[in-house]
């Protein structure tokens, strides 16, 4: 049952679910202090910190407004360049989520069954000894490879791989394979960058495959755009479902799912074709373009009609248009492209019209690649090298996935060979604010693959479904009562910092890391006295004191030198659109058409999406959040939905190969009537998550395993599904 | 931030991407229950047949008008219009009658029917975040809005650029500025890519709504006064006349 907020003390929650908050909220908070002595708040402790948002990774500055050493309000940071000062609702959101009344503040070992949501309430000290001793005997018992450790995407991603690697396990599970490993991997690749940076200010064409960027916010960008096209500059957006940045476009061109390569490579035959390209001053700076046209000869836009469904004049159109934009046109890269197994595909032929266009090799071009310093002049505790680790990857990188880079990894395949037990078993894993359980294609193998181990331990704020089948749960503290390590943006390095007290007994991740290291018997790793030394010493180079950066929120960086040659980071310091890496790895060393599998009569496509309101498995029990979401259904084509008898609101069965869920309809033009859609994120199996649980369905259990060869993305769109009337 | 001498907001269609950021920053700001709301998305939403579609959403709260509806229905005066823009609410003051809600064109006032009783507040609407807009900043939705597609600033410069944006881009925007004239005008400023009621927003005269019946109401007490004294003078007639009559009928009676 959800517990209702009523009145307006929403925001005293979280003293009602944590009892050793209001007793300590009697106590002179040392945050408080702090902050009253670095001027930030008033002699009744009421006042503004700059603080760093973490409701995805966009990691926007903020700026919070606490009132008797709670936190009332945050807005943007005008300062921080992601930001700019202004959140999206799930930034407006963050302190629901510090306040959420389901908020585990204590560490919890389990006692019942797995799954059955048993815990009893343990200390510090007997939690992280348990951990450590079951870690050192799975160690022990099967050496450090029976040990698997996965985490998202986070500041204290460092101290998370000294865990691992100095443990001594090769396994590491990130969720980048059901992200963005395509994108990644195709741009690593051709321009030897992880992901290029856009610009705005002189864009007049933007090309967006499936890149969602009005609902999927990353403020400031989001905001670049609007802007952008507010200047009069055109989107032209490929989606098969009428998105709000569909809305926004200046044209929308709902393309069959999995043939956006086909597009893309059209487009590229176009502009080689007739020359149309900055031919001559590009081919200084990329490999391929001596024989682009030859290979490109067969990807005719009536050669992309028939797969894309799109008409040829309307590719061509839009190649001339692109090509005419010259370098102030951009394919965006996009962001989660893990959609077939052809993704990688499509990636390449959009880093290929990038290079054409010149737009990351003129000034005022659009992107750019360029690779900047990853400590950005910060300093570092001292770093002991790792013990060497010998055994294979479960996740097949790089004995079967040659490509993919070590640190993104293939979740999904790692998963798999849990159950499988080749080329060995594992037997526990450590998970670390992330959702598997929800995140994984196909719920019911990842719960058997729970099953296979002798020990789970999950860190999260809240009890998540991950949590509720682990063993014990480590309580992290929100990111608005904890310390990260400083993030470099833009020549600035951004603090995150405690705003209020952590409630309960929370501790950061840099603490629980620590302790766990100390414990383990790898304590060098974890060189750091407690979380202000951490920045302190990422500070000493720069001559800034902490407490500087406290009240100013970052601290400026040295300038990085930048000569005026453009060179890439790849084999031939050039931009490769013909890869001989590619090559020698068996692959096709030119972007290509691989014809993706198709939904059979009778089935649909089952699409993904994001919505405004939440990321991705994480955020569905804030309340606030909640309140302003729309109901999670199933979209259907409203013609698609008549001609089989249902109604808008119908309930329904969704069926794949591997599973069915039951859900309401939504009846709408907004999609191609051969797709369905679901928003992810819901259909929570933890009772422990009050506000989500009973909440629409979850996508992961029609999910099917694909795997693209070469990037190792999930194919997310690659699952067919029926639908009928309950 | 200059002094501003007529706070308003103008919210552009084209660009709000119904995220919805407005909606959680004010329920945050104004620390509103979980279950209420200040802000409402409107419209029509998703319009036409698959593919050829188009969206129209918007977000509104109360307009603040010039001539505000809500204040002219108040009994007893719960409502007061600020010299500099907003509409304000005084919960001392109101008796929970709800006239104010059937007045506005808009919808805006809500009745808070588990309140109201207990704590006197029985009305909740958009307050201008006076907290913010007296210390110089923007009000919570404007702040947080990442398309701009809510601007705060004075009326008179926010109109301007209303029409300046139109003019420049006629083939983008319905040619007019919703609130301009509208019910003699609002604070709340909207151009849009759609027809204004495909964003659900009233047709409403450019005469303010109020000012028929403050008029009729304002002769209330004229017409009253000047009818009762006619009656008086006829009643007091017939009377005399009745006296008379009977005073007559007395001396014929006594004569016989």
């Amino acid at each position: 049952m959800t517990k209702t907020l009523s009145r307006r003390d929403f925001l005293k929650l979280g003293a009602a679910a944590g009892t050793a908050l209001a007793a300590g909220s009697l106590l002179p908070a040392p945050v408080a202090e702090a902050a009253r002595q670095a001027g930030f708040l008033d002699s009744k402790g009421d006042g503004y910190i700059p603080s760093m948002c973490e409701m995805c990774v966009w990691r926007c500055g903020l700026i919070a407004k606490v009132k008797d050493g709670r936190v009332v309000k945050l807005d943007g940071n005008p300062e921080h360049p992601h930001s700019r000062g202004n959140l999206c609702p799930r930034g407006q959101s963050g302190l629901m989520n510090t306040y959420d009344p389901d908020r585990v503040l204590t560490p919890l070992i389990r006692v019942g069954k797995r799954g059955e949501g048993k815990f009893r309430k343990a200390s510090w000290d007997e939690a992280l000894d348990l951990v450590a001793s079951k870690m050192l005997e799975i160690k022990e018992k099967y050496g450090p490879e029976a040990m698997v450790f996965s985490t998202t995407h986070c500041l204290t991603q460092p101290q998370f791989e000294n865990l691992l690697y100095a443990y001594g396990s090769p396994n590491y599970g990130t969720q980048r394979s059901l992200c963005f490993n395509a994108m990644i991997t195709a741009f690593q690749l051709t321009y030897g960058v992880e992901e290029p940076s856009r610009r705005y200010d002189n864009v007049e064409f933007i090309l967006m495959v499936g890149r969602n960027l009005m609902e999927a916010i990353s403020t400031s960008e989001t905001g670049e755009l609007a802007h952008a096209l507010d200047r009069g500059a055109k989107l032209v957006y490929l989606d098969p479902r009428y998105t709000k940045t569909a809305a926004k476009a200046s044209e929308w061109i709902p393309i069959r799912p999995g043939t956006d390569a086909a597009f893309l490579l059209a487009m590229i035959n176009v502009i080689v074709t007739n020359q149309l390209a900055d031919c001559e001053f590009v081919k200084q700076y990329v490999v391929g373009c001596d024989n682009i046209q030859d290979e490109m000869q067969r990807y005719t836009p009536q050669w992309a009609e028939q797969i894309t469904g799109v008409p040829a004049e309307t590719i061509e159109r839009i190649a001339r248009e692109y090509a005419g934009a010259k370098h102030c046109a951009m394919v965006h890269p996009g962001w989660r492209t893990s959609n077939f197994v052809n993704s990688f595909q499509t990636e390449r032929a959009i880093a290929t019209l990038n290079a054409l266009s010149g737009t990351v090799l003129r000034p005022g071009g659009c992107l750019s690649a360029e690779l900047l310093s990853e400590t950005a002049g910060l300093g570092a505790p001292p770093q002991p090298p790792y013990p060497r680790i010998s055994a294979l990857r479960l996740d097949g990188v790089p004995w079967k996935y040659p490509l993919v880079p070590l640190k993104l990894g293939v979740f999904q395949e790692l998963r798999d060979n849990i159950l499988t037990g080749e080329p060995y078993q594992a037997h526990g894993w450590f998970i670390s604010r992330q959702n598997p359980i929800l995140a994984l294609p196909d719920r019911n193998k990842t719960l058997q693959a729970f099953g296979k181990m002798d020990f789970i331990v999950t860190i999260d704020i809240l009890m998540n479904d991950t949590a509720w089948f682990s063993d014990v749960i480590l309580p992290e503290a929100s990111y608005l009562e904890r310390y990260d390590p400083l993030l470099p943006v833009d020549g600035k390095a951004f603090i995150r910092q405690p705003v209020i007290e952590p409630q309960g007994e929370a501790k950061s991740t840099l603490w629980i890391y620590k302790q766990l290291g100390e414990r383990l018997g790898i304590g060098e790793y974890f060189q750091y006295e407690d979380e202000e030394d951490y920045l302190r010493q990422q500070l000493k180079p720069l001559g800034v004191s902490l407490e500087e950066v406290k009240a100013k929120g970052y601290a400026k960086l040295p300038e990085e030198e930048k000569s005026d040659e453009i060179t890439f980071n790849t084999p031939s310091g050039k931009i490769e659109v013909y890869s001989e890496t590619l090559k020698n790895a068996g692959f096709s060393p030119w972007p290509t058409w691989e014809e993706p599998p198709m939904p059979a009569e009778g089935q649909f496509y089952l699409l993904t999406g994001k919505v405004a309101q939440h990321t991705q498995f994480g955020t569905q029990n804030n309340q606030l959040l909640h309140k302003y979401s729309d109901e999670p259904r199933l979209w259907m084509n409203a013609k698609t939905a008549a001609q089989k008898g249902l109604k808008d609101g119908d309930w329904v069965k969704v069926t794949s190969k591997v599973g069915s869920v039951h859900i309401r309809l939504l009846a709408t033009e907004a999609i191609r009537p051969d797709c369905v859609y679901m928003t992810p994120g819901y259909g929570h199996l933890s009772k422990g998550l009050t506000t989500a649980f009973g909440l629409g369905a979850s996508d992961s259990v029609l999910h099917e395993t694909y795997t693209d060869p070469i990037s190792g993305s999930q194919a997310l769109s690659q699952t067919f599904v029926t639908v009928e009337k309950e | 931030m200059t002094e501003i001498k007529h706070h308003a907001y103008l919210f552009d269609a084209t660009r709000c991407i119904d995220c919805r950021a407005c909606m959680v920053a004010c329920s945050v700001e104004n620390n509103i229950e979980m279950d209420k709301t200040r802000i409402w998305v409107a419209g029509l939403g998703v319009m036409g047949e698959f593919p050829n579609l188009k969206r129209g959403t918007m977000v509104y709260h109360c307009m603040h008008c010039e001539h505000p509806d809500c204040m002219s229905a108040c009994p007893v005066g719960a409502y007061s219009k600020r010299p500099d823009g907003p509409v304000v609410y005084n919960p001392e003051k109101c008796i929970g009658c709800r006239y104010c809600m059937n007045a506005c064109p808009f919808g805006v006032p809500h009745f808070d029917y588990d309140k109201g009783i207990v704590d006197g507040a029985f009305i909740d609407k958009c307050t201008f975040c006076p907290q913010r807009i007296d210390n110089g900043q923007e009000p919570a939705c404007v702040h947080t809005c990442p398309t701009d597609a809510l601007e705060y600033g004075e009326r008179e410069e926010l109109l301007k650029k209303a029409h300046e944006r139109i003019a420049a881009h006629p083939d983008r925007y319905i040619q007019h500025v919703y609130g301009e004239f509208e019910n003699g005008g609002t604070s709340y400023l909207i151009i849009s890519h759609v027809p204004f009621e495909q964003l659900g927003l009233p047709t409403l005269p450019e005469t303010p709504i109020n000012q028929v019946s403050e008029t009729t109401v304002g002769l209330t007490l004229p017409v009253a006064l000047g009818w009762g004294a006619a009656l008086t003078a006829v009643t007091a007639g017939v009377s005399l006349l009745r006296q008379k009559k009977s005073a007559d009928e007395k001396k014929a009676e006594e004569a016989k």
